[in-house]
């Protein structure tokens, strides 16, 4: 036990040190050296492929290298830590999801949305319940319709319990449409159930799945969302299916610690809207079914508090 | 165009000149790389993944793909000659082969080593080239309760590695996967014994505590025996390395092969677990088993084949579903979707191109690793000239690089030197280690593939029995203990009777 | 807790090991008994610190401790045998303990292999106060000299040219982030790095 006591307290005296470094940052020749980002996820997932493409994106306009370091880790939050306590001095961002600000509402790591100053929400999504394309049922109403008349049979794959996947499953039961909520942890482990007929159906932002769907192995039966979305215009909303489930988009953003000095935010937020404004961006996003127009300042910084207080709602009724 | 035609055009694209370069540069870093102890295949892949955005979307796949099949050999260049496993996968190479080294056939053990790797590479290159469609249709018939039936099959498999202490093997592995334990659970997001420490919430990853457990106990001992590792010149007949050699035991680098090529396409289980299992059964079939773990060329060849088999097993599921099974493809996953490929069935119809090259790529590079192994390996054999001191300090520094660099963490780095000092500590009491990380490897994988089988049965526990494949896998991993544990019960009650009488 | 579990010198004395042959026999002969006893007491505590913040609600499924005290429970049985196997062993004249110690052919000098370890550890503490390329040089030119490489013409090259060679791989070509220390250290990385080229 002696060695967590001599980490911890390293790790105080770290964070002690980051603090008074901290105010000592001014944007006069910002930035002079490489800017890490810091994808808060392992290679290959959502966040990291977002992250990848923005470094890739800023590094022209901000005219140094943008390295990127996947520090992946109790669901977002051990990267989020790291940006945290590094020094407020803008040579750290790291990416910061939705899925992060979820499992804050379920007790998970110590980091709260004032902790970090949002750069810019540069993507989200709705999510959809998709079905595999050869299975039994073709339509929302269908699915529905059988999973009224046998509650628990219909099996969904999600990301976990407290999730946003949970609290829309909740949502649904509690209009009366029960389904079974299967936790897969491994995304790619979840995107083959359905495609194997080992669960009935998959929570998921289309995004993540985008190549099912082009491979008609996924078929999307209802977003989840006030209106529809723009790529697919034929798959109903729950709101128009008489269950209104929205504000639980899957988003993503960059961020930076609190406490780092506006002009150093500006010329960061300066940076990454006009890398989503890009034609390269335009073309990334869309192949993720999550183009935006980014969030920035008081807004984005409120989109992750209500999120994560919608969520701590949800979970805790 | 027959699937004939294309692998040939494959051909004709990876030998062009860059494409060519492409693979042996990837080859010798992935070598070099899985040599240095400390840094493993993976954290290689996703150190090269920054250079693969100025490359072509085919290039990058052969630059990973290169250094994938080079690395998952070259962690065992380090294994053999100093006893530092350079990746996990690499474990078993340390029981059978680090004895050979230590008899002075250090250059045959190595020549076994490179030539099975090799052909279980070859044969599942070939299996992901030819089979891949019947293969991938076959993954997708197996579902969590199967994954899990074979998480158990290796965990039961630690027990055949068990010299002759069953109960503290158990103890061992129990304890690993209770480290395993250790951070998020993988279905409520509820962070378990973090004793407060938000860092403990991320967990304790295997690589971490076996950079810890094998490098660093064996520095210090390094320095403590004041051993010499300068390779012994070749002390009577059996030194040389000889054809025959190999011709011996063919028998266990296909079965090596063959079970490699299965366990490469279970979701997170990869090329260590694949090198365990593959010793575990090889030890029971080999007529030597008594002598197993003190240079006997089968335990050194039936693992070395198998976890270089994984790898073209492993990218089945990649190509053809687009669904990275382990952390080396979801790797190559990010380097395509940067590129804006998706792999998956339609990349099969839009760039097949592209897919067969990416074959043809991984069957030139097996070949060709035969003499990238051979080629690095006499470098570090070199290197060993260097007095220990030198060679110990580089190898603590490279271990806790390689440490911090599984997450960018410094907390892994800490937890690393921690594993250091208790595996100095196991080492010097001899209670083993390699359970240990099995479990901390395995155990994850076993919960979550338990917990996700019961939650998408509405909790029924027989259905690990009830569906066909787990059950048989749960059946052989019955047989498996029994099998194994025939000798030292026998053992006992003989020793047992000779007391009593 | 451990007292309870350490058996009567008296027996001890005439469990001795006919092999008794090294100098750490007396070490070894206790840990064996004392080891799975801390195991089974380790493994029923820590069933009760699953969770920090208390346990959680659970609505479905067995929850996130069912496994973790599945796994315990098992450590703490098997531990509890093991246990039981030694403290029978230890009563017997001629019975060996489970754990033997490596028969290193070689001496094992202790005190050089505990000085070593402090150093590795006293390493990794500082890695991120003082930052990565002053902290390895230094442990480089130390561990030399603790290791008996004392040449001045060969530590100093060693230290500065590998950690040098250290930082392009790993900071330069790999972009790694490794640490920069804290303060001063910082600045002094910042200075380093920019002066190398790497940043």
């Amino acid at each position: 036990m002696t060695i967590f006591k001599k980490t911890n307290a390293v790790l105080g005296a770290a964070i002690l040190a980051g603090v008074c470094a901290a105010g000592a940052a001014f944007a006069e020749g910002y930035p002079d050296r490489p800017i890490e980002l810091i994808v808060t996820f392992g290679p290959g997932g959502g966040a990291d492929v977002m992250g990848r493409q923005m470094a890739k994106l800023v590094e022209a306009p901000l005219g140094v290298p943008i390295p990127v370091s996947n520090v992946a880790g109790a669901s977002g939050n051990a990267g989020l830590t790291q940006l945290r306590t590094n020094a407020a001095d803008g040579y750290t961002m790291g990416t910061l999801i939705s899925l992060t600000v979820a499992s804050w509402a379920s007790g998970l790591g110590d980091n709260k949305p004032e902790d970090f100053r949002v750069i810019a929400v540069v993507q989200s999504s709705p999510s959809f319940l998709f079905v595999p394309s050869n299975g039994p049922h073709k339509t929302a109403q269908d699915l529905m319709a059988y999973a009224k008349e046998h509650p628990g049979e219909i099996t969904v794959a999600t990301s976990g319990y407290g999730t946003q996947d949970d609290v829309t499953l909740k949502l649904l039961e509690k209009a009366g449409i029960k389904m079974e909520n299967v936790p897969f942890q491994a995304p790619a482990e979840r995107y083959a159930s359905p495609i194997g007929g080992h669960t009935q159906a998959i929570y998921e932002e289309p995004g993540d799945v985008a190549q099912f769907i082009q491979a008609g192995q996924l078929t999307p039966l209802v977003v989840f969302s006030s209106e529809r979305h723009p790529e697919f215009p034929d798959v109903p909303t729950s709101k128009e299916l008489g269950i209104d489930i929205s504000g639980l988009d899957n988003f993503r953003s960059i961020a930076v610690a609190a406490g780092t000095a506006d002009d150093i935010v500006a010329k960061l937020e300066t940076a990454v809207t006009g890398a989503v404004a890009s034609d390269e961006w335009k073309a990334f996003c869309q192949k993720t079914y999550s183009c935006i127009t980014p969030v920035t300042g008081a807004a984005a910084q409120s989109m992750i508090s209500d999120f994560r207080d919608l969520i701590a709602a949800q979970l805790g009724s | 165009m027959s699937s004939l035609e294309l692998l040939a055009g494959g051909f004709h694209a990876a030998f062009q000149f860059t494409a060519f370069a492409t693979i042996v540069i990837g080859l010798l870093v992935g070598v070099v790389a899985g040599a240095l102890p400390g840094i493993s295949f993976v954290n290689a892949m996703a150190m090269a993944l920054p250079f693969t955005y100025v490359m072509e979307p085919t290039q990058s796949m052969l630059f990973l793909g290169g250094i994938y099949v080079g690395g998952v050999f070259g962690g065992s260049i380090s294994a053999i000659i100093i006893n530092v496993p350079g990746t996990p996968a690499s474990l078993p190479a340390t029981w059978d082969g680090y004895p050979m080294t230590r008899r002075g056939e250090v250059k045959r053990a190595l020549m076994i080593a490179v030539t099975a790797s090799a052909t279980g590479g070859l044969v599942s290159a070939l299996v992901l080239a030819f089979l891949s469609a019947p293969f991938a249709s076959f993954a997708l018939k197996f579902s969590q309760p199967e994954f899990f039936a074979a998480t158990v099959l290796g965990l039961v498999s630690v027990i055949a590695i068990a010299k002759d202490q069953p109960i503290i093997t158990v103890v061992s592995l129990l304890a690993g996967i209770a480290v395993g334990t250790v951070g998020v659970d993988p279905l409520y997001g509820q962070a378990r014994f973090s004793f407060g420490i938000p860092q403990m919430e991320s967990g304790i990853r295997f690589v971490v505590v076996m950079i810890g457990l094998f490098a660093i106990g064996e520095v210090v001992d390094l320095i403590a025996t004041n051993r010499d590792l300068r390779p012994k010149h070749s002390e009577g007949k059996g030194a040389r390395p000889r054809l025959s050699d190999i011709f011996k035991v063919k028998g266990a680098i296909l079965r090596g092969t063959g079970l490699g090529c299965m366990i490469g396409m279970i979701p997170g289980a990869g090329a260590t677990p694949g090198a365990v299992i593959a010793y575990g059964v090889e030890k029971q079939v080999s007529k030597r088993k008594a002598e197993f773990g003190t240079g006997v060329e089968e335990g050194l060849a039936a693992p070395e084949a198998a976890k270089n088999a994984t790898t073209g097993a492993a990218m089945v599921p990649l190509l053809t579903l687009g669904i990275p099974g382990s952390a080396a493809t979801a790797i190559m996953l990010a380097a395509m979707m940067l590129h804006g490929v998706n792999p998956g069935p339609l990349l099969f119809i839009m760039d097949p191109s592209m897919v067969y090259t990416i074959f043809a790529a991984m069957i030139i590079a097996n070949v060709l690793m035969i003499g990238a192994g051979i080629g690095v390996a006499q470098i570090f054999s070199t290197l060993m000239r260097t007095p220990p001191a030198i060679l110990a300090a580089f190898i603590i520094v490279l271990s806790v690089i390689g440490a911090f660099g599984v997450r960018n963490n410094i907390f892994d780095v800490y937890v690393c030197l921690a594993f250091g000092v208790l595996g100095w500590g196991m080492k010097r009491i001899g209670f083993p280690s390699a359970p240990m990380v099995l479990g901390v490897i395995l155990g994850p994988l076993a919960e979550r593939y338990f917990l996700t089988s019961l939650a998408n049965s509405h909790q029924d526990w027989t259905v690990f029995f009830t569906r066909p494949i787990s059950g048989t896998i749960l059946f052989l991993a019955l047989l498996f203990v029994a099998w194994s544990m025939w000798a030292p019960i026998t053992s006992m009650l003989s020793r047992l009777r000779y007391r009593a009488g | 807790m451990k007292t309870e579990v350490v058996p009567p010198s008296g027996r001890e004395a005439s469990g001795a090991s006919p092999t008794g042959q090294d100098r750490a026999t007396g070490l070894v002969r206790l840990m064996p008994a004392l080891l799975p006893a801390v195991l089974v007491v380790l493994a029923l505590v820590l069933q009760h610190f699953v969770f920090w913040r208390g346990s959680p609600a659970v609505t479905k499924g067995l929850g996130p401790d069912a496994w973790p005290d599945l796994i315990l429970n098992g450590l703490a049985l098997f531990s509890a045998v093991w246990l039981g196997l030694e403290l029978w062993v230890l009563g017997r004249a001629g019975r060996r303990s489970a754990l033997r110690a490596p028969d290193d052919d070689e001496i094992y000098r202790f005190g050089k292999a505990v000085a070593g370890i402090a150093l590795i550890v006293l390493y990794g503490i500082l890695l991120p106060l003082t930052g990565f390329a002053l902290t390895t040089a230094v442990f480089i030119a130390v561990w030399c000299v603790y290791g008996g490489v004392r040449k001045p013409l060969v530590v100093l090259p060693v230290s500065l040219i590998g950690t040098w060679v250290l930082l392009w791989v790993f900071m330069g070509i790999s972009l790694m982030p490794l640490s920069r220390g804290r303060g001063v250290f910082d600045q002094f990385s910042i200075w380093l790095l920019k002066t190398l080229g790497i940043y």
